[in-house]
């Protein structure tokens, strides 16, 4: 025992560690290492300090709002430990300058993450460096964390990951049934058709039946329109005139509860236009504007009716054009935007009300559009403890001691931190074995952009991908291409795919690699013409690569490390429910005499945050499957 | 005036992550506890700096000592410029900024002579935590907290391995947010508005629309007569709702043997809870007619909006009466006991009577008496080598937020990582 005290001593204070991270997980992480006795600590975070992070992210100070989490964090931790090493960055771990070679300097990676995307990322560098990652994650009361030791653990992307709901697209323009419908309806399609960049494609009028004419522009103001009869205008054409369009479609309605048209001369009857119109308000100049505050609304848990939600909506365009009009075109939804979050409120819930669903407060709207996960420190702190722990074993090769922990809300069989053994690497897994993967595809209809985006982006989470056909480069992204080259790229990206310059048909095999992630792997093409839209959307199916299997918990916001969170750019980050009853209830059921109703009190948690995410990962069918090999 | 709203609005964004989790209500109770610490070692200083990033209301450190080079590699709350300074006063410095909206005292003395000597300092907290104590000490601790019925949590580590022990006398749970639970439709023993406005419907309206979204609740009221056409989604969802027409009429025995418990005849010195159980007999023996009075809310369901929505009201406006009439026997029990008829807020009486259903009284024994088994799981535990743990006393803190948001206690053993729990069952009431 004390021999083995002193090894892990002397691990300890010579190993070199990375955090990727500095958020809730990170604070907590990076004061356990340095009690720990850990000397040399290099944390890597690309957020800013904000208020809502202080309940719990206790080196941060409402002074420090705005700075670097990283560099704040590392400040604050030598003032108690002025004795060892912390090298701190303030930048994404997707950054160029993290390559393979940076993350081979460390003995092991202790991930702090809030988003499936740099997870991946990170999980493919320690592949390549072949360094063993620690990974964590927590929501709420409920956490855990995993190691993964290429060749003797699985890796991070062996089991599928959860991955954002989302929803059909018509459900979203036409027949929502659920009050996140109508959130997805603001924030993606309203908020982004009014305030962001012009260009990105809508399908904010796309089912209303009018093709032809050109409506394209009734979102425009009109030069010299009032700004008042603009905002007006806007609403009687989405919750007036879009919804008697789509009343048109009988067959639509055959089975359904026909939505209610609202104009705002129904809403808002008593009030004309002058009145609504006064643009002053005794709202302070230097302070971010608010709707709310301007109607002298206080309680952001109250649920307004039609009227205020009204209200809301048309003194929130107001504001808009009025205190930000340089920002308009370049918006993209922000959960921490209160001006944002009260539009997107007031247009859901008015959108709510014509469809017959019950409407909810800002306070409730903004956890949905946001993905807001709860968060405390109690959590990141056991979950903090437990990363160090697994570090240790992981500094002293301890493979056969390593586990997978998780912290439960409640206890089951008694216990609240549960300990389980980690699995095999998954054979088929493509990211740490190369398993060639299926994409069924129309190869006469699709773009070769849409592959890449759909699958090789968002899909296999590849950052700046490669394409090749044989020997024939199709497509490269990132800096330093030639101009001739980086044009023909960008010619073939709006090729189909049957017409690229090596066809790619029925039989094609395509290999994708990333050279940052030193990932690469084989799509063999199947070509199939016919796709369900609902079960289908993105037109085509990858297969044998770790799909989705439940929804989800996604984690957003914030984005600790990575640049590209899954913010709200699309409907797909949306989530609801997440898999972790059944997860754990699957993984306690695989052990032997196990109470599978002890575990009921393993809660399923709603959304996510920005700082500190968990997510449960692994199928749990497969993981027990393997098991018992 | 804007000052204030300015600070509230901001704690509402610092707190939003935890509100998520306990809302206001938790948010508040919160808010309203003062802690004391007894020894503000690496274990009290975790738990304290977990609890004050939560907004806890204020804080009392008790210890004695001076800080001294070894508390500066395990404790993060000091750094070198405390050296040779009070302990307690340095870690109340830390917690001021941790927090600027707690308040931080702090007492320089030995917290086992301030048991001996000042027993009744302790009868101001509403949660003592008491670290690394010695037995003895903390078994007189545990007499003096259980007879002010203050929640007393007990830390202790040793090495890589702890116990936390949570005791007092009396726990009264108001939301016990019980994982199933029927919705209180109250369609056994229905109101004169709700049989008004199911008998205002038309079962048998010929517009399909209408027919789809009658709500269940009126179909349930109804469906015995008029079994129609079953493919449709309202129809479903009635039938699979059937049993809530079944669901036991009248009062749970849980509820009439707090009801009929020995606390509940009240005088001066009773606490808020025994006086909201006394106005319930009160309201169940008169306007309630039997009845609970009702939550009010009703699930979501395949209705026509205006349905819904005048269902909705028809529940609210009852539930509201019954508060209402439930506001009045508090008065009159606060006026009969010498009390200020007021000092009871109307949100507690309106939370109290939202779950009315499902309050719970829960009693403990004196550490005394239970104290033995947990040693022997501590001892177990020793054994296992594999599992250690760095930072466990943290779960001192779940407890505590278990207590605060009203929920069961439990004492928790950590023994590397699994972190046992030691059900402190209940003695039966």
């Amino acid at each position: 025992m004390a021999s083995s005290a002193t090894a892990s001593e002397e691990a300890v204070k010579a190993a070199k560690v990375l955090m990727v991270g500095a958020g809730g997980i990170g604070c907590e992480l990076l004061k356990t290492l340095a009690l720990s006795g850990f000397r040399d600590i290099h944390i890597i975070d690309l957020d800013t300090i904000e208020v809502s992070n202080l309940n719990r992210q206790f080196l941060f100070r409402k002074c420090h709002v705005g700075q670097s989490k990283a560099h704040v964090a590392r400040d604050a931790v030598l003032k108690f430990r002025p004795n060892i090493n912390i090298t701190s960055y303030h930048a994404n771990v997707k950054d160029a300058q993290f390559n393979v070679e940076f993350f081979k300097q460390f003995n092991v990676v202790l991930n702090g993450l809030d988003n499936l995307d740099a997870r991946r990322h990170v999980n493919r560098l320690c592949l390549a460096a072949e360094v063993p990652l620690v990974e964590s994650g927590t929501t709420g009361f409920l956490g855990q964390v995993t190691v993964h030791v290429k060749g003797k653990t699985e890796c991070y992307e062996c089991q599928p990951k959860p991955v954002p709901k989302s929803y059909p697209v018509c459900t979203i323009t036409s027949t929502p049934s659920k009050f996140v419908h109508c959130i997805v309806w603001a924030k993606d399609l309203l908020f982004a058709k009014l305030f962001g960049d012009k260009n990105q494609d809508n399908d904010l009028n796309v089912h209303s039946s009018e093709s032809g004419s050109s409506k394209s522009n009734v979102f425009e103001r009109n030069k010299d329109e009032d700004l008042d009869q603009y905002a007006r205008r806007i609403y009687d054409h989405v919750f007036g005139y879009n919804i008697e369009l789509a009343l048109e479609n009988e067959e639509t309605w055959k089975n359904r509860r026909r939505p209610n048209p609202v104009y705002i001369r129904d809403a808002l009857p008593e009030e004309d236009s002058r009145q609504n119109g006064s643009s002053h308000d005794c709202s302070n100049e230097q302070e971010e504007p608010s709707a709310m505050v301007s109607l002298g609304f206080r309680n952001p848990q109250e649920i307004w009716n039609l009227a205020d939600n009204s209200r809301v909506l048309l003194k929130a365009l107001r504001l808009f054009f009025e205190k930000r009009e340089k920002e308009i075109g370049n918006l993209i939804f922000d959960k921490d935007d209160q001006l944002a979050v009260e539009f997107v409120t007031a247009a859901a819930n008015i959108r709510a009300s014509s469809f017959g669903i019950p409407l909810h407060s800002l306070f409730e709207a903004k956890g949905v559009a946001g993905n807001i996960v709860h968060a405390v420190a109690t959590t990141n702190a056991i979950i903090a403890g437990l990363i160090v722990i697994e570090a240790i074993k992981v500094l002293q090769g301890d493979y056969k001691k390593y586990r997978m922990t998780y912290c439960l809300e409640h206890p089951s069989r008694k216990m609240l931190l549960m300990p389980v053994e980690p699995f095999e690497p998954n054979k088929s897994c493509y990211v740490c074995s190369e398993t060639p993967l299926l994409l069924d595809v129309n190869t006469k209809t699709t773009k070769l952009r849409e592959v890449i985006d759909k699958i090789i982006k968002g899909k296999l989470g590849m950052n700046l991908p490669l394409v090749m056909i044989g020997h024939t480069l199709v497509f490269e992204d990132g800096d330093g291409l030639e101009e001739d080259e980086a044009a023909n790229y960008a010619l073939n990206l709006e090729k189909v795919l049957a017409e690229l310059p090596a066809p790619v048909i029925n039989g094609t095999k395509l290999t994708v690699e990333d050279f940052q992630q030193e990932l690469s792997c084989s799509i063999n093409i199947k070509h199939r013409e016919e796709f369900d839209e609902e079960k289908e959307p993105d037109g085509m199916v990858l297969s044998g690569w770790s799909a989705p299997v439940e929804k989800q918990v996604t984690s957003n916001g914030g984005a600790s490390s990575s640049g590209a969170p899954d913010t709200d750019g699309n409907p797909e980050d949306i989530s609801t429910k997440p898999g972790m009853k059944r997860k754990l209830d699957e993984i306690l059921d695989s052990k032997e005499n196990f109470d599978a109703s002890s575990t009921s009190s393993a809660q399923v948690v709603d959304d996510d945050d920005d700082d500190d995410m968990v997510m449960l990962d692994e199928d749990p069918k497969l993981a027990k499957k393997k098991r018992l090999q | 005036m804007a000052a204030a709203a300015a600070a509230a609005a901001e704690a509402k964004t610092k707190y939003d992550r935890q509100l998520r989790i306990w809302g206001d209500q938790g948010q508040a109770a919160l808010e309203n506890a003062s802690i004391c610490l007894l020894t503000c070692g690496p274990t009290g200083s975790e738990a304290l700096k977990n609890l004050v990033l939560g907004g806890i209301g204020s804080v009392t450190v008790v210890d004695g000592s001076k800080v001294e080079l070894s508390d500066l590699g395990n404790n993060f709350l000091l750094d070198v410029g405390c050296l040779g300074q009070s302990r307690a006063k340095s870690i109340c410095l830390f917690l001021k900024e941790l927090n600027d909206a707690v308040k931080a005292k702090f007492i320089e003395e030995s917290p086992v002579s301030l048991i001996d000597t000042n027993p009744s300092f302790f009868s101001q907290f509403t949660v003592v935590v008491a670290t690394q104590l010695p037995e003895g000490s903390l078994l007189k601790l545990d007499g003096i907290c259980r007879k002010a019925n203050i929640v007393l949590v007990a830390a202790r580590s040793y090495g890589l391995t702890g116990l936390v022990r949570v005791n007092l006398k009396e726990h009264n749970v108001i939301e016990s947010k019980p994982d199933h639970f029927l919705d209180d439709l109250r369609l056994h023993n229905p109101w004169a508005e709700l049989k008004e406005f199911a008998k205002s419907i038309d079962i048998n309206d010929k517009d399909p629309v209408v027919h789809k979204h009658t709500p269940y609740i009126v179909m349930l009221d109804l469906i015995r007569n008029h079994m129609l056409n079953f493919d449709e989604e309202n129809y479903k969802e009635a039938v699979e709702s059937s049993y809530k027409v079944s669901v036991t009429p009248g009062i749970s025995d849980e509820i009439c043997q707090i009801i009929d418990d020995s606390s509940a005849k009240v005088n001066s010195s009773s606490s808020d809870f025994w006086v909201l159980v006394v106005a319930l007999k009160e309201f169940i023996a008169n306007e309630g007619n039997g009845e609970l009075p009702l939550e009010g809310t009703i699930p979501d369901m395949t209705s026509l909006t205006e349905y819904y929505v005048s269902l909705q009201k028809i529940y609210q406006a009852k539930a509201e009466f019954d508060c209402l009439a439930m506001e009045h026997h508090v008065k009159d029990i606060l006026k009969r006991i010498g009390r200020d008829p007021d000092s009871i807020s109307r949100t507690f009486i309106k939370a109290f009577c939202k779950n009315a259903r499902k309050l719970r009284v829960c009693r403990y024994r004196s550490m005394e008496e239970f104290s033995s088994p947990v040693l022997s799981e501590v001892q177990k535990y020793f054994t296992h080598e594999d599992y250690w743990s760095v930072s466990f006393t943290l779960h001192l803190l779940i407890n505590l937020f278990s207590f605060l948001h009203w929920k069961f206690l439990r004492s928790y053993t950590l023994t590397g990582a699994s972190l046992v729990a030691n059900s402190m069952c209940p003695l039966q009431m």
